[in-house]
């Protein structure tokens, strides 16, 4: 009945359609703000910014440092909070013990520990990943373990009547029935990741967009500045609305 | 026993659905003209699916017919009026107010009953206190009509499924509607409970005399319960036949065992069992 | 899997991921959250005293209280707490109003808010702290480029959060208030808003939880003033005590909104039994 799994209707299209108009008509704004005021870049000029960047070698060693972290620091939020998540849910003893905590923890603006992190991990890329892993963890951490929580006892039932292993519970009934939650949590993790990273790199690193971004500031190269931002924000973008589609589907 | 022009009177009801397909509109209900007298008890059963609920909606003005008219006591119904009570299908209770909030919602709603003065101006409200009295007084009237007497602090999470309803019988009842509307009240509960409170009904209309219009699919139910049934096809919904209840008046679940009961309860059964076919058949076939 | 009623054809379910949902209830395990701090205390104390790391990378607990509480006593800090909780204060107003008054209309007109959909679930709260730059170039170094961001952070989640809830009403809830003749406004809000209200103050926790960490991070990469700019500074003075004191702060000010906000959130939908 979903609309996601139907193949796309007219009214679907339409909706794609309005929110690309949005989009255009956000360029226009931006078009028409950029003849009021002179520290706002034209949007070409912004574009052939990009383009001007994208042939810098300096540039592409930047983003390369970037997305590197952010995947490093997404591919560990994953493997620490996947399996931490999971155990939560199953234990009640470990939710007790450590959800105010997790709760906690969660709440705290992360950034401020940078500086703490730095003497540890140095200025390369072990802070900003474990930066980009401290904002990636907790939504991993809190919807699979808010996912198997929501399991419908009657599966766990499932499961042993029919004699499945521990195994074969986790593959064929657990993980399956905690999709949507997960799926949820990897899209968080994907964008908190790299927004972790960049934040860092906004405070103090040696090489990496947010590095970039900031000496455009300061050097008045506001198209730079604004077209290596909108880039940021574009992969970010497409990843979180890759895997929202998704998670859609599946559900 | 009523005077024409009073109670509920349908003429050629038909209702349309535009559907998402390309094989036009679905006809929910068509042709309906009947009549229920004032203070008469009809039960309309019929598959799921075949329109009832559709055709109560029409009579609580929630939905404009696509031609035809309901007159109500004499008037042309328009939109959704204060003398019609309605009980849904579903379970309608509202989950953050407890017993007697739910019950006086509609009361404060209406500010009923409305002061009898016109407002003097901003600020001044005459009787204020006075209504809020008489609003608490009607719901705790209607909680113990329904038997909810002991519970009004309760809130709906902590009542079953037929307590639940019973409140929002209590709710319906506080409003004192000449007219009531109840959409498979009692559908989701359990047999012994459905029982119970299908007598309750039949009990508080002895007392009220309301004009009920009971829509069940259960045909024992519609029966024991009222004076007359319609037995609706499905779609689209026609009224095939209607059935007059020819039982005492006094009657009790105890009725079910004699030689009358059964006879109406074939002759219904034999007008719904090639409907109830033919639903299921076209339900199957265009997957909802 | 509920089955679906069969008068409501088509019923959409929400589709927008952020239901209320926790994972956990009760606040049994506060004495274990203590316990758990009390001993990473007691390993910092012993790790410092020990030497087991340099006394900047993490000065000893007994240190760093007095330094804390020294700084709770000088203006400084309450210019600093003040700035950004005016910041957060101001934010989490712009934020909240917005995101009810955008969640009823999108829900009133539903095409408008499928059309904005993909842009607030994928710019969900804080990957807006990156067009923080932008935000000082157009307004400047100041609290506004701060209030405005985190404003829109805060309204994002509360916009969804609104939305998702007013989409999650049983319709019969709807056809009940037109039965007994209820107004558009009371429609609203004596019916709608009180079915949404466990999604709406779930989107207020997570509003004004971005609203915190949004104010900070903001503050911590270029500002003039606040408590996350502080620990700019002092990072950059090499006051290893003063930084961390006021990181300490920061975190004991997060945790407290956290508590309240749960707190808040576990009182507030009372008879309910979620
Ligand atoms: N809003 C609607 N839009 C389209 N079709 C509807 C709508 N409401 C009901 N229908 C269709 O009208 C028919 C009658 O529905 P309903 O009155 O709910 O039946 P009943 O109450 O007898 O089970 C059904 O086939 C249903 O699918
Ligand atoms: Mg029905």
């Amino acid at each position: 009945m979903s609309p996601a799994t139907a193949p796309p209707t007219r009214d679907g299209c339409r909706v794609t359609a309005g929110s690309v108009a949005v989009a255009v008509i956000a360029v226009i704004a931006w078009e028409i703000a950029s003849h009021l005021s002179f520290v706002i870049p034209e949007p070409l000029d912004t574009f052939l910014a990009l383009g001007r960047d994208l042939g810098d070698p300096r540039f592409l060693a930047g983003l390369r440092e970037t997305l590197l972290a952010a995947l490093a620091a997404f591919v560990l939020a994953m493997l620490i909070g996947g399996p931490a998540g999971l155990g939560l849910g199953l234990s009640r003893r470990a939710r007790v013990v450590f959800s105010p905590i997790i709760t906690m923890l969660n709440g705290i603006p992360k950034i401020v520990l940078y500086p703490v992190l730095l003497p540890v991990f140095h200025l390369g890329y072990g802070s900003k990943i474990v930066m980009g892993l401290l904002f990636g963890l907790f939504p991993v951490l809190i919807n699979t373990a808010a996912g198997v929580r929501e399991i419908p006892d009657v599966y766990w039932r499932l499961a042993r009547s029919l004699r499945a292993t521990r195994w074969q519970t986790l593959t064929r009934i657990l993980l399956p029935a905690i999709r949507g939650p997960l799926l949820t949590g990897v899209r968080l993790a994907v964008s908190l990741s790299l927004v972790g990273v960049v934040l860092s790199e906004f405070f103090a690193t040696e090489r990496g967009l947010g590095r970039i971004v900031l000496s455009a500031y300061s050097s008045g190269d506001y198209a730079g500045m604004v077209s290596t931002i909108l880039l940021l924000i574009a992969i970010s973008f497409a990843l979180s609305l890759f895997l929202w589609r998704l998670e859609r589907r599946v559900r | 026993m009523s005077s024409p022009g009073t109670g509920v009177v349908l003429d050629d009801v038909r209702v349309e659905f535009r559907s998402s397909g390309r094989d036009g509109p679905v006809v929910a209900v068509d042709g309906i003209t009947q009549e229920i007298p004032a203070g008469g008890f009809v039960s309309v059963v019929g598959p799921s699916g075949c329109g009832k609920s559709t055709l109560l909606s029409v009579i609580a003005g929630l939905r404009a017919a696509t031609s035809g008219s309901v007159r109500i006591n004499g008037r042309t119904v328009t939109g959704p009026d204060r003398d019609v009570g309605v009980m849904f299908q579903e379970d309608s209770v509202l989950p953050w107010k407890n017993v007697t909030d739910n019950v006086r919602f509609p009361l404060q709603i209406a500010r009923v009953p409305r002061a009898g003065r016109p407002r003097l101006g901003p600020g001044h409200r005459p009787g204020r206190a006075a209504a809020r009295r008489r609003i608490a007084q009607r719901a705790q009237e209607a909680i113990d009509l329904v038997g909810l007497g002991g519970f009004e602090r309760r809130y709906p999470a902590e009542l079953s499924g037929g307590m639940r309803q019973r409140v929002a019988l209590a709710r319906t009842l506080a409003m004192r509607p000449s007219v009531l509307l109840m959409d498979e009240p009692f559908a989701a509960l359990d047999q012994q409970t459905r029982l119970l409170l299908g007598a309750e009904v039949r009990r508080i209309w002895g007392e009220t005399h309301q004009t009920v219009l009971f829509v069940t699919h259960d045909i024992s139910e519609a029966i024991l319960l009222s004076q007359q049934v319609w037995v609706m096809s499905y779609r689209p919904g026609t009224i095939l036949d209607v059935v007059d209840v020819d039982l005492p008046a006094d009657r009790d679940a105890s009725v079910v065992s004699t030689p009358r009961f059964n006879a109406l309860h074939n002759r219904i059964w034999e007008r719904l069992r090639t409907e109830a076919m033919r639903g299921f058949a076209q339900e199957n076939r265009f997957p909802a | 899997m509920n089955v679906r009623a069969p008068d409501t054809p088509g019923a959409r379910r929400p589709s927008v991921s952020r239901a209320p949902r926790r994972p956990w209830s009760g606040l049994a395990g506060a004495p274990a959250a203590v316990v758990l701090m009390v001993l990473a205390g007691v390993v910092a104390e012993v790790g410092a005293a020990a030497a087991w790391w340099a006394p900047d990378v993490l000065p000893a607990p007994s240190d760093l209280l007095p330094a804390a509480a020294r700084i709770a006593g000088s203006p400084r800090f309450w210019q600093d707490a003040l700035r950004t909780g005016a910041e957060l204060l101001l934010s989490c107003v712009f934020g909240v109003v917005a995101g009810l008054g955008l969640g009823v209309a999108f829900w009133k007109a539903p095409g408008a808010g499928r059309v904005f959909e993909p842009y607030l679930v994928s710019f969900y709260a804080v990957p807006l702290v990156l067009f923080y730059p932008i935000a000082i170039v157009l307004i400047g170094i100041n609290q506004w480029s701060v209030v405005v961001l985190a404003s829109i952070m805060t309204a994002i989640p509360m916009t969804l959060n609104t939305w998702t809830g007013l989409r999650a009403i049983p319709p019969v809830y709807l056809r009940l208030a037109a039965s007994i003749g209820c107004s558009r406004s009371q429609t609203l809000f004596r019916v709608a808003l009180p079915a949404a209200a466990p999604y709406v103050v779930a989107g207020l926790r997570l509003g004004v939880a971005y609203a915190l960490i949004g104010t900070v991070a903001m503050e911590f990469t270029t500002a003039q003033a606040g408590l996350g700019y502080q620990v700019r500074y002092l990072y950059e003075s090499f006051d290893a005590v003063g930084m961390y004191a006021y990181i300490l702060v920061i975190v004991a000010v997060s945790v407290l909104l956290t508590a309240v906000l749960e707190i808040a959130e576990r009182l507030l939908p009372r008879g309910r039994d979620t």
